[in-house]
């Protein structure tokens, strides 16, 4: 997979010959069907005197973007709907008198914008001079300093100087600060009313908390009465915010941005696998920022994702232990840990199995699954459940997202079914949220009543509502019938239920029903970035297997899910945690070899739509910690069966074998055979029992993993959230 | 003609011999310091040190120590206390026991030497919090 | 001038504006005689062979070979053989809305380990390769770069079309669509 030939790579082909050219194959297919069938003519425009072309309704900003101007700018925001208050962006247009607001402003047939004149320039210049009167000078202690449009800005569209005289300060304006929560800090005097913040929250978060009262210089944004934004994708706003208004409160006077090393990386506390960038000092990792990714999180990132990194310092492994004689874990050298680990397993005589956790990535998945196999073992199961009757989880399209995240922004009717996207994968529901603005999608969800921030129909708890729905005989059938891109969602819980194969098959063949060319309405919401990775690589869901078998060494790898304990097993089974928190997994072994977490490897995971993505290393594992399938490689020559592994590439050679599609980083494949499901079922009985989600809360949100349990702000989060929804659940109840 | 034959150095070394206390005291005198030297003790410090002077010999090698017999061969040149260092380099001529111009004062510190190479060195330590918070299996019970 | 600059690499028009400003001192002297070209009589007689051999002779011969430069380069081979480096584009900082920086080619280097200096808690590392970031053009030259210096490489990245995004104004006060909003 490295040093491919030079001619390779510049024919755009990445891996070995056959599957670039499959997957360039299946990119041009997507982007075809995404273009309209008719594209409108181009209008021709001229910007400092170059010409280009643009679709018509461009507003003058794109176009000049087009043309590789970069108008300055503040309310205006890609993502978000044209507000035009900041005036920042003001451009000469040729034979127009005044300037105009190049964000807002449509460009017509022929138009010179003039990007450069004296004109604009003084605009720029006063519009800047206006912004910076109001503007405290505390640039120094603010956390903005050195990553600040305004600064940006000021430094190369503003005046020279300033006629802002006022020597006693009796002008500047001051507003108070609010409190906007655990992770938001605002210290509200630096605010220049772009309201990004307020359109975030209204058009994407769909929380209509933040506003801005009175006008002038008397403007503020604020949540009108006294409240915390609570939202799970708050931390946006400190990204959106141009100033230092809105800042991190976990990051606040922590780092400046020049002097941090930042690695782009992957995100593992949700299925979703947003791309982040870590930002790391002295070994420490400071903040994580969203990355821009069309195709996944566009540019968000959710809470739990972004502010859970200081759980990366607390609980850690940081060396092995063996479970001494008097029942106490005590930390032992590398050598000896795993010398009486590799003694446990060659006394199993291969009655060995093992658990993967929930944050596993696919290099250790292999390397556990190829050491197991060696000694004996084949029961290798993933902790969370899934339907395997059936053809379960041997076609890629039972359990992955078939629809694709950013194609489900073009869904015209979607069913949720036992699934909770707002919390379980929050920018999924940011996408399902776009559609419902801008395609007037209809959603239903069964399950219980939730807040998914917009508003769907609720068909009830009741699981036989499944079956009536793809029977075609209850009314929301209708809709997803007569849908244009219907798509239905089902949430990983739901697939834990003992009836999971009468539902899953009960689906399948409904969404069969429904597919249309080029699109795929069957979707699997995993909760964990683990599992679509364990499914590919053959590990089979759900624990029933390892524990049926009583082995006597059990292999936790990362399992924290406290879904396997002491009573289930036999008694003198060895149990065996490799992992980087000290959690559940941890508490119950005899011998925990101490792992990486997502930051500290250069690992791979698939995310729900089955994406593999890799992420980068940016730390360095705490202590003796040592990448996972590192120490599956030690453990394996202590064994006498050494993996045929000895770096990285090998490793991934050996993934590229088993499962291609994993070491084509960034590249989705279409699942096949999608069409079989129908023919493996085995039953389609529904029990009707209520169907239940588990994060019904924003408070139930923010810890379900090892990393984020660990993390002091997301218990801080989880505190303070629980006592503003206590207060407004109280305060609902005094209005009735 | 003594001195032309080289006799008086044999006088000497039975002069020296003598004052050591003995050949077998003498040899452990040469075992222990390399050297063998004939002066007038000029005083001994509270740590057992004994200073000697012999005019005879050149200017720089004319007071020595000879460190107390306990330390046998772990002495150092750190083991001299402050007061005896200035003699021993010349600042002053008069020994620490008959200047009685130095003052003392209670407070002053017990002389303290290198410990450097020793188990009591000075160990350099981090004075940062740890980065990592390591997970104790006793705590989470 | 930057500015210039920047519009001629984006147009296709723009290069093609740019390549006729720098042939522009070529073509003024030859425009300005109307003369007939002198004839050179040894090429009028000359076999056709011999002038293709002649064709072949001049200019430049590159020859397809691969170009190892690390047992020159004086880089320690376990910087060499170990390394893997890491070519991509430097993500856009989510903070700001500048996007000059983003388009150039970075290679970076993996990430050692690194230790806290037991004397003042600073952070040390042995990896002198740690602080390297060499900008490139483009993708091919980063490659070349990390194959002449027998580095192994993957790349991080992909260049993505900008997705057109119809931006309206008016969408804020549709009168029966969800785009209208409620609040500012």
């Amino acid at each position: 997979m490295f040093r491919a030939p030079l001619t390779k790579v510049i024919q755009g082909r990445f891996g070995s010959p056959t599957h670039g050219i499959t997957s360039k194959a299946i990119r041009s297919s997507a982007a075809l069907s995404q273009t309209p069938a008719k594209a409108p003519e181009k209008i021709e425009v001229f910007v400092d005197d170059v010409s280009v072309k643009v679709l018509p309704g461009t507003t003058v900003l794109q176009a000049c973007a087009v043309a590789g101007v970069e108008i300055p700018r503040f309310c205006y925001h890609e993502r978000l709907s044209v507000a035009g208050n900041c005036r920042m962006c003001l451009v000469e247009v040729e034979k127009s008198p005044k300037p105009v607001a190049a964000c807002a402003m449509p460009v017509m047939k022929g138009w010179r914008i003039k990007t450069n004149s004296e004109m604009t320039r003084k605009a720029r210049e006063g519009v800047m001079e206006f912004l910076l009167m109001n503007h405290p000078l505390d640039c120094p202690i603010c956390d903005q300093g050195g990553e600040c449009d305004l600064q940006d800005q000021a430094m190369a569209f503003g005046s020279d100087r300033s006629r802002f005289t006022d020597i006693n300060h009796t002008g500047k304006r001051a507003v108070e600060d609010k409190n906007f929560g655990p992770l938001v800090k605002g210290i509200m005097t630096r605010c220049i009313h772009c309201t990004r913040c307020v359109r975030f929250a209204c058009e994407v978060a769909g929380v209509e908390d933040l506003g801005t009262t009175g006008r002038g210089n008397d403007m503020q944004i604020g949540t009108y009465v006294e409240k915390l934004f609570l939202s799970e994708l708050s931390g946006n706003v400190i990204d959106l915010c141009p100033v230092g208004a809105l800042t991190s409160k976990p990051y606040s006077f922590v780092a400046r941005p020049w002097e941090i090393r930042k690695v782009s990386s992957i995100d593992v506390l949700d299925a979703v696998g947003s791309n982040i960038v870590v930002s790391t000092r002295t070994n420490e990792v400071l903040r994580i920022v969203p990355r821009e990714n069309e195709d996944i999180n566009e540019e968000w990132l959710a809470d739990k994702s972004r502010f859970a990194c200081d759980g990366l310092k607390r609980q850690r492994l940081v060396a092995p232990m063996v479970r001494m004689p008097n029942g106490e874990l005590q930390a032992v050298e590398w050598e000896g840990a795993l010398i009486s680990v590799a003694k446990a397993i060659k006394d199993a005589k291969g009655a060995v199995a093992a658990i993967a956790g929930q944050l596993v990535d696919v290099e250790s998945l292999v390397a556990l699954k190829d050491l197991l196999n060696r000694n004996g073992g084949e029961t290798l199961c993933t902790e969370q459940n899934f339907n395997v009757k059936g053809s379960g989880s041997d076609l890629r399209s039972n359990y992955v997202c078939n629809t694709t995240i950013a194609d489900l922004e073009q869904a015209d009717a979607v069913l949720l079914i036992g699934t909770n996207p707002r919390y379980e994968a929050p920018l999924i529901n940011t996408r399902l949220r776009k559609s419902y603005i801008n395609n007037e999608m209809d959603i239903a969800s069964i399950g219980p009543k939730i807040d998914l921030s917009y508003n769907h129909q609720n068909l009830g708890e009741d699981a036989g509502l499944i079956s009536q729905v793809c029977n075609g005989g209850h009314p929301f059938s209708k809709v997803l019938e007569n849908a244009k891109k219907p798509a239905i969602v089902l949430g990983a819980n739901v697939l834990e239920r003992p009836d999971a194969a009468g539902i899953h098959t009960t689906v399948a063949s409904y969404c069969k029903k429904l597919n249309k060319q080029g699109w795929n309405a069957f979707n699997v919401l995993q909760n964990n970035a683990g599992q679509t990775g364990a499914l590919d690589v053959g590990y089979q869901p759900g624990t029933q297997a390892a524990l049926k078998a009583q082995p006597k060494v059990l292999i936790l790898l990362g399992a924290d899910g406290g879904k396997v304990d002491r009573e289930k097993l036999p008694k003198d089974c060895y149990v065996i945690y490799i992992g980087h928190h000290g959690d559940n997994g941890a508490s119950i072994a005899d011998a925990v070899l101490p792992g990486a977490a997502y930051t500290e490897k250069q690992a791979i995971y698939v995310n729900t739509e089955g994406r593999a993505q890799q992420t980068l290393a940016a730390v360095s594992p705490p202590g003796m910690a040592r990448e996972d399938w590192k120490i599956l490689r030690a453990l394996s020559e202590i064994l006498g069966t050494p993996l045929p592994y000895d770096n990285l590439d090998d490793l991934r050679n050996r993934i590229e074998d088993i499962a291609p599609h994993l070491v084509r980083f960034g590249k989705l494949e279409s699942s096949t055979f999608g069409n079989l499901t129908e023919q493996l079922a085995t039953s389609k009985s529904i029990e009707n029992t209520k169907i239940d989600v588990k994060q019904k809360k924003l408070r139930e949100y923010f810890m379900t993993d090892p990393i984020s349990r660990a993390s002091p702000t997301m218990a801080r989060c989880v505190r303070e959230v629980s006592g503003e929804e206590a207060k407004e659940e109280s305060q609902r109840q005094a209005a009735c | 003609m003594a001195k032309y034959l080289g006799l008086d150095r044999l006088g000497k070394i039975f002069q020296i011999i003598r004052q050591s206390g003995g050949i077998k005291n003498a040899y452990m005198k040469l075992y222990r310091f390399d050297d063998l030297k004939v002066g007038t003790l000029v005083g001994t410090d509270k740590y057992g040190n004994r200073y000697y002077e012999n005019p005879y010999y050149f200017y720089g090698r004319n007071r020595w120590v000879e460190y107390a017999d306990h330390l046998n061969l772990e002495y150092d040149g750190s083991q001299i206390p402050a007061d005896w260092y200035g003699w021993m380099h010349y600042k002053t001529d008069l020994p620490p026991i008959r200047d009685g111009s130095r003052p003392k004062y209670k407070w002053m510190a017990d002389h303290s030497e290198n410990l450097s190479g020793t188990k009591e060195q000075y160990m350099p330590y981090s004075t940062t919090p740890p980065k990592v918070q390591a997970w104790d299996p006793k705590k989470s019970k | 001038m930057s500015f210039v600059r920047q519009i001629l690499a984006k147009t296709p028009q723009g290069v093609h504006w740019a390549k006729t400003v720098s042939n522009s001192s070529r073509c003024m002297s030859s425009v300005g005689s109307r003369d007939a070209p002198p004839i050179d009589v040894s090429q009028v007689i000359a076999q056709p062979e011999e002038l293709e051999r002649k064709r072949k002779l001049s200019g430049a011969i590159t020859v397809p070979t691969k170009v190892d430069l690390s047992p020159i380069s004086g880089v320690p081979e376990e910087h060499v053989k170990t390394r893997r480096v890491c070519i991509h584009l430097p993500p856009k900082n989510a903070m700001q809305s500048g996007t000059d920086n983003l388009n150039h080619w970075v290679i970076e280097f993996d990430n050692r380990e690194r230790w806290e200096n037991p004397l003042m808690g600073w952070t040390s590392t042995g990896d002198p390769l740690s602080n390297m970031e060499v900008t490139f053009g483009s993708k091919e030259e980063a490659i070349e770069h990390c194959e002449r210096n027998g580095w192994r490489w993957f790349i991080d990245a992909e260049e993505k079309p900008k997705v057109e995004r119809v931006k309206n104004y008016g969408l804020n006060f549709h009168w029966n669509r969800r785009t209208r909003t409620s609040t500012k």
